[in-house]
């Protein structure tokens, strides 16, 4: 008798499905939002008692965070925006942090986090961290410890089809194993094929996360880079977009400046804003992913 | 090969951190290999330990030692990863990218390869963030793991690249491993090589083997199997190994004597080693072969 294999599908222990909010930290908050506001995101819930907002395009949420209490070890928000923490939606959070430390994860205590709701979290990259999520479909994490602010849209529509396609990670030479096998072995991700590359800056190593929605990009110090400060941090936030000339125009229409140097200028594969507030700078990639459900679902 | 490719362990040495970390620099040696005792003991605390290692200029080879670690469970699991936990932050604080963690000796740890390869698995994830690489050991007196080979096939079977096999000639030596064994390892999976040599022919038994390892090392070229460890470091460079060398040394009348009396002998080891490596690799033999 022949007895036909099923082939399983891609590995997704933790059945992650997307990022629920990205999050920076700075003691400048408001510069910040400006500058969030350019870029097509709209103020939508002001924390309950820190001073931390939601920030809303379309399907993505980034939290701004200027509170002081940092964790033991961290430092302080300074002046230049850093992105603090990615959090993954995920089916179960408790059982992957629990599966995240039982595999090595360092336990990152709540009570410093943004939220007020218990979000387990992990350490990430530098002083970052990686939360998990799993209230996203019909009650969310906002509900609890966020006020909405009156009179504004809970859901702003994304410019021109915008939503998150990566995060780009600086490290140190001859790291890109490492944070392969942490980001692998932790959370699923597989490393895409050497040369595979979206957008404009085709470095370093690219990993898929398992559930197809988002990417992470390693890079190393560039060759001749020695004098350069490279320090192992989350870089930048890339937002995808199905046209990104027209997310171009869009953008620029509002104030958001382009670099437009060869080989770094808008294309139809990308583009890559100026550095803002001494350190922020996102990157447009071409991308199709269908992740344009709505940030806040069922409400 | 040359003097900056060794350092001393402050093991050897008797005395005050800032004291052993001025004589190993003023040895000539660039890198010094550190215990968690030289900065949980010193006696202005923790900071003062970091300063002063930071202040001396001295390259931290790595951080010792996390030992009986792998294969426990239930809660000697759980205290065991709080160790670990601890000694990583201290390793990164100094500035030290190697933890050294022996083969486990606890007759609570399990033999079952798959539960040590999860721990050592669970140990380089714990590392990680803070870039710092896991050079696991054989010791010779380790329960289930007391040879190299045993040593190097976990870290095969872990396959993590921040972990890697740390050798050491006295526990090599004292099991009798045949240095062909090395040639099976990887080159760039070696984190580092610690070297000693003892004064007895044989250590037969376990007990034998820790208690000698303990007191009576010396430096290479200084007992009875300095040719052996000439050869080992032979091997080793011509394997294309081009990391650290480290003496390790444990006796009894060295943290008995003057640091600086140590320190030259430690100097001495050196010379003999670069002598017998550099002597021969030299390139005229290769030229004279050349041309036959």
């Amino acid at each position: 008798m022949h007895v036909q294999e099923h082939n399983p599908e891609p590995s997704n222990p933790l059945g992650m499905d997307g990022i629920e909010f990205i999050e920076f930290a700075t003691s400048q908050p408001q510069a910040l939002g400006g500058l969030l506001q350019r870029m097509g995101f709209a103020a939508v819930a002001r924390h309950r008692s820190r001073e931390v907002m939601l920030y809303r395009q379309g399907p993505m949420n980034l939290i701004v965070n200027a509170h002081a209490d940092v964790l033991p070890g961290m430092s302080v928000p300074g002046s230049t925006p850093e992105i603090s923490a990615i959090a993954f939606r995920v089916r179960d959070a408790d059982f992957a942090w629990r599966r995240a430390l039982e595999l090595g994860a360092w336990e990152m205590p709540a009570r410093a986090s943004a939220m007020e709701l218990n979000i387990p979290g992990i350490h990430g990259v530098g002083d970052s961290l990686v939360y998990f999520v799993d209230r996203y479909h019909d009650f969310s994490i906002y509900d609890v410890d966020f006020v909405a602010l009156p009179g504004v849209n809970p859901n702003p529509p994304a410019l021109a089809g915008m939503h998150f396609f990566g995060v780009v990670q600086s490290i140190l030479d001859d790291r890109t194993d490492d944070w392969i096998d942490f980001y692998t072995q932790l959370l699923g991700f597989s490393v895409l094929p050497g040369g595979m590359y979206f957008g404009i800056m085709p470095k370093g190593t690219l990993l898929e996360s398992p559930c197809h929605k988002f990417y992470m990009q390693l890079i190393e110090p560039p060759p001749g880079s020695e004098d350069i400060e490279w320090e192992e941090r989350l870089l930048r936030v890339g937002l995808g977009a199905p046209d990104v000339r027209a997310a171009v125009a869009a953008l620029r229409e509002r104030g958001v400046v382009f670099v437009d140097r060869n080989p770094i200028q808008p294309s139809d594969k990308g583009a890559l804003t100026q550095i803002y507030l001494g350190g922020v700078t996102f990157e447009l990639v071409v991308s199709h992913l269908a992740d344009a459900a709505p940030a806040r679902a069922g409400r | 090969m040359n003097i900056d490719q060794f350092g001393m362990d402050t093991i050897t040495l008797a005395g005050p951190l800032e004291a052993k970390l001025r004589a190993v620099r003023d040895a000539g040696f660039t890198q010094i290999m550190l215990q968690a005792r030289d900065i949980a003991g010193h006696p202005e605390g923790e900071a003062a330990a970091i300063d002063a290692v930071r202040a001396s200029g001295l390259r931290v080879t790595g951080f010792q030692v996390l030992r009986d670690f792998e294969g426990l469970s239930g809660h000697l699991h759980t205290y065991k990863i709080d160790i670990a936990r601890a000694m990583l932050t201290m390793c990164h604080a100094l500035g030290s990218t190697v933890l050294l963690v022996c083969s486990s000796t606890s007759t609570h740890a399990t033999d079952d390869a798959d539960a040590c390869i999860r721990d050592l698995r669970k140990l380089a994830m714990l590392a990680v963030p803070f870039r710092i690489r896991i050079a696991y050991e054989a010791l010779s007196w380790g329960r289930n793991v007391s040879e190299m080979p045993q040593a190097w096939d976990l870290v095969m079977r872990a396959d993590r690249a921040n972990l890697g096999l740390a050798v050491d000639s006295y526990h090599m030596l004292a099991t009798k491993t045949p240095l062909d064994a090395l040639d099976e390892v990887d080159p760039g999976k070696i984190l580092f090589v610690q070297l000693a040599d003892f004064m007895w022919q044989e250590v037969r038994s376990p007990d034998e083997r820790m208690n000698t390892a303990r007191h009576f090392r010396v430096f290479p070229g200084e007992g009875v199997h300095s040719s052996d460890i000439a050869d080992l470091v032979r091997r080793l460079d011509a394997l294309g190994y081009r990391g650290d060398y480290s003496f390790e040394v444990f006796n009894d009348d060295y943290v008995q004597l003057p640091l600086a009396t140590v320190a030259a002998r430690a100097r001495q080891s050196v010379r003999f080693l670069v002598g017998k490596v550099s002597r021969r690799s030299l390139p005229v033999r290769a030229k004279r072969t050349a041309t036959q």
